[in-house]
């Protein structure tokens, strides 16, 4: 072997194996293999809901609720999501950027025409409200026509977003029934009220 | 017979340099066993590293050589004696001072067993096999101790040692006595002085290759959560790597300076290839790991020949080798433990945020999400400091059979995340390692150079 080959021919290997085994590692995507990045808040998202009905809704205005909040505290919507379930009770900028983070999550699914008839809330509502069997009976009498010209989802939301108690729900982010219920009780309150309000009109 | 007393002092060399790193994949069942903290595990690793590195010189003086046998047998019961002590510790205290007790015993043990293998085979085949003992000793350590603490526990990596070194002590003491060695006088000696820069890049490997020997087995068990006997067979990459090493420098015979170069360069770029997995697969650690074993069996036994190349005493100059190698590992666990530490903390924010991003975005109902989330949520909390093991979240989740598949690939999924960042937590250790070795090949750079310039000298 000639004293060159002898000189050049173990660093020359170990250059070349060092290179093809970093060179696949980074090709493979060895440089990315890195935790999910949250994604920027304030970039519009699709949400979707495997559940129907209210309880479908529901996540679906959390969804895009919280994510508006988060994009107004200038955090990232998961850092939120810990920081309320982590937190003993929320802050005032917390409760008022979700309450407006909802409200703006109606707006939007308003604007993208993806909400439902407010009969087909006002339907489930009524399955689960404690609500005085007359006044149930009769708002069951009206026809969907009725109630969906009468009652706008949009306004019935915004109402049940007003009548929410968004400090106790996030203050108890764990009970999912809790703030299913509380949603129901708020949409059933928001029927009834926007249903005295058109008969007081009315008369 | 001659034989059998060369091969058991050959296993005691083995056997004190493989305690080296022996006890790294049982660190944690000793962290539940001993009720102890991280920082004081971590200290059944380094008090060993530190005693063997302290003591290994003066264990080579003059006084103490003069009688290897005694010196060798003495040592080696040493260590047999506190390896019994270590397997019945019975708290964190008592097991680091029986590893100090250890390598103390170890020290002796190594530097008497030179002299007693030159003595049974010759000066060329003794100090060969001796370090060759030393380099597949330090590589298969993590891989014995794994297995022996996924078949029985911890403690049987102490146990096993003794009956081998018991052994030894009779086989150190039947040895023939050495002649003293004509270049011993003491103008001689005194003109040996040790090799600081083999020593120095000896070091410098030395603290490089504690990130593959000790961060890997803990990526492996503490991070990507396989069990001691997985990751041993992994890890024993590095020492059957090792083992090719020989045939290769024989086949391509470069210069010595150049072997020891290729070797750091192997051992930094396969440090690069465990900073970049593509994934968790133990598949994309198997190249990676071959190049620092191919580094570590080309560098390792090659400095050491250097550093004791013709310069006598041999002992005291193999000493310094030891010393230089594992204070090495003591400075390389000093730098790296608190960087992967703090990584490892600073890893829980985004790994807990890529979590609730998928169970926020999982095609599960809202129900199943919340009460997954809150699983999730106690887990990790009782969990915080460690890397979680989520599956206690999801066995008492109950769905809906058509929402099974979806909840087994979030379940995946999240894992994945783990995963991630656990890799990415340890990134910046193996690129400091990488950086240590590279550090090495500079040394050899330098060595080499001023080597020349006194060879230059000394012909005009």
């Amino acid at each position: 072997m000639s004293p060159l080959l002898r000189l050049g021919a173990l660093p020359g290997l170990a250059l070349a194996l060092v290179a093809g085994v970093a060179g696949v590692q980074v090709a493979a995507g060895g440089g990315d293999f890195r935790p999910l990045q949250p994604a920027d808040a304030c970039v519009d998202r699709s949400v979707t809901s495997q559940a129907d009905g209210i309880e479908g809704l529901t996540e679906q205005l959390v969804l895009l609720g919280v994510d508006d909040a988060a994009c107004t505290l200038d955090v990232s919507r998961e850092a939120l999501t810990l920081e309320l379930a982590q937190q003993d009770e929320p802050t005032d900028a917390q409760v008022d950027a979700v309450r407006e983070g909802l409200r703006a999550a109606v707006q939007e699914l308003a604007d993208d025409d993806a909400l439902p008839p407010s009969s087909e809330l006002v339907d489930e509502a009524l399955d689960s409200a404690d609500l005085n069997a007359l006044v149930a009976a009769a708002i069951r009498a009206l026809p969907d026509s009725v109630i969906d010209d009468a009652l706008p989802t949009e306004d019935v939301l915004l109402r049940a977003v007003d009548e929410l108690d968004v400090r106790a729900i996030l203050s108890d982010l764990d009970d999912a029934d809790a703030l299913n219920t509380a949603v129901q009780e708020a949409v059933v309150q928001a029927v009834r009220d926007e249903l005295t309000d058109r008969v007081r009109n009315l008369l | 017979m001659h034989r059998l007393v060369g091969l058991l002092l050959t296993v005691t060399v083995g056997l004190v340099l493989a305690d080296s790193a022996i006890v790294t994949l049982a660190l944690p069942e000793m962290l539940e066993e001993l009720d102890a903290t991280v920082t004081e595990v971590a200290w059944v690793l380094i008090s060993y590293n530190l005693v063997l590195g302290v003591f290994a010189v003066p264990a080579a003086l003059k006084r103490v050589r003069a009688h290897p046998r005694l010196l060798a047998a003495v040592g080696i019961a040493v260590f047999a004696g506190a390896s019994a002590w270590c397997a019945a510790a019975p708290t964190i205290e008592v097991l680091i001072a029986a590893r100090c007790l250890q390598a103390l015993g170890g020290a002796f043990a190594l530097v008497g067993a030179l002299e007693l293998m030159v003595a049974l085979w010759g000066e060329r085949r003794g100090v060969a096999t001796w370090v060759t003992a030393g380099v597949v000793g330090t590589a298969a350590g993590p891989v014995a101790g794994g297995l022996l603490t996924e078949a029985i526990s911890w403690q049987a990596i102490f146990v096993a040692q003794v009956p081998f070194a018991a052994l030894a002590v009779p086989a150190a003491l039947a040895v023939r006595p050495v002649p003293a060695a004509p270049a011993e006088d003491p103008d001689l000696e005194a003109s040996h002085r040790p090799v600081v820069g083999h020593n120095v890049t000896q070091a410098l490997l030395g603290a490089a290759l504690t990130a593959a020997l000790f961060l890997l087995v803990l990526l492996l068990v503490q991070g990507w959560r396989h069990s001691p006997a997985v990751a041993a067979l992994t890890v024993s990459v590095i020492p059957v790597a090792a083992l090719a090493a020989r045939p290769l420098a024989r086949l391509l015979r470069p210069p010595p300076d150049v072997e020891v170069a290729a070797g750091c360069l192997l051992v930094a770029g396969g440090l690069v290839g465990l900073a970049l997995p593509p994934s968790a697969d133990l598949w994309w650690t198997v190249a990676p790991q071959a190049l620092v074993g191919l580094g570590l069996g080309l560098s390792v036994d090659q400095l050491t020949y250097r550093a004791m190349e013709g310069r006598q005493p041999r002992a005291r100059h193999a000493a310094w080798t030891i010393s230089a190698r594992h204070l090495g590992v003591v400075v390389g666990l000093a730098v790296l433990t608190p960087v992967f530490t703090a990584d490892l903390l600073a890893a829980e924010e985004p790994a807990t945020e890529a979590i609730a991003a998928l169970v926020i975005d999982a095609p599960l109902p809202p129900g199943d999400k919340v009460s997954l989330a809150r699983a999730l949520g106690e887990h990790l909390t009782e969990q915080r400091g460690q890397v979680p093991e989520l599956s206690g979240a999801f066995a008492d989740l109950e769905v809906a059979a058509e929402d099974e598949a979806a909840v087994s690939t979030l379940e995946a999924d999240l894992d994945d995340q783990l995963d991630r960042a656990v890799s990415l937590a340890f990134r910046d250790s193996y690129l400091i390692g990488a950086g240590l070795a590279l550090l090495a090949l500079l040394t050899v750079g330098v060595t080499a150079a001023a080597g020349a310039v006194t060879r230059r000298r000394s012909v005009a």
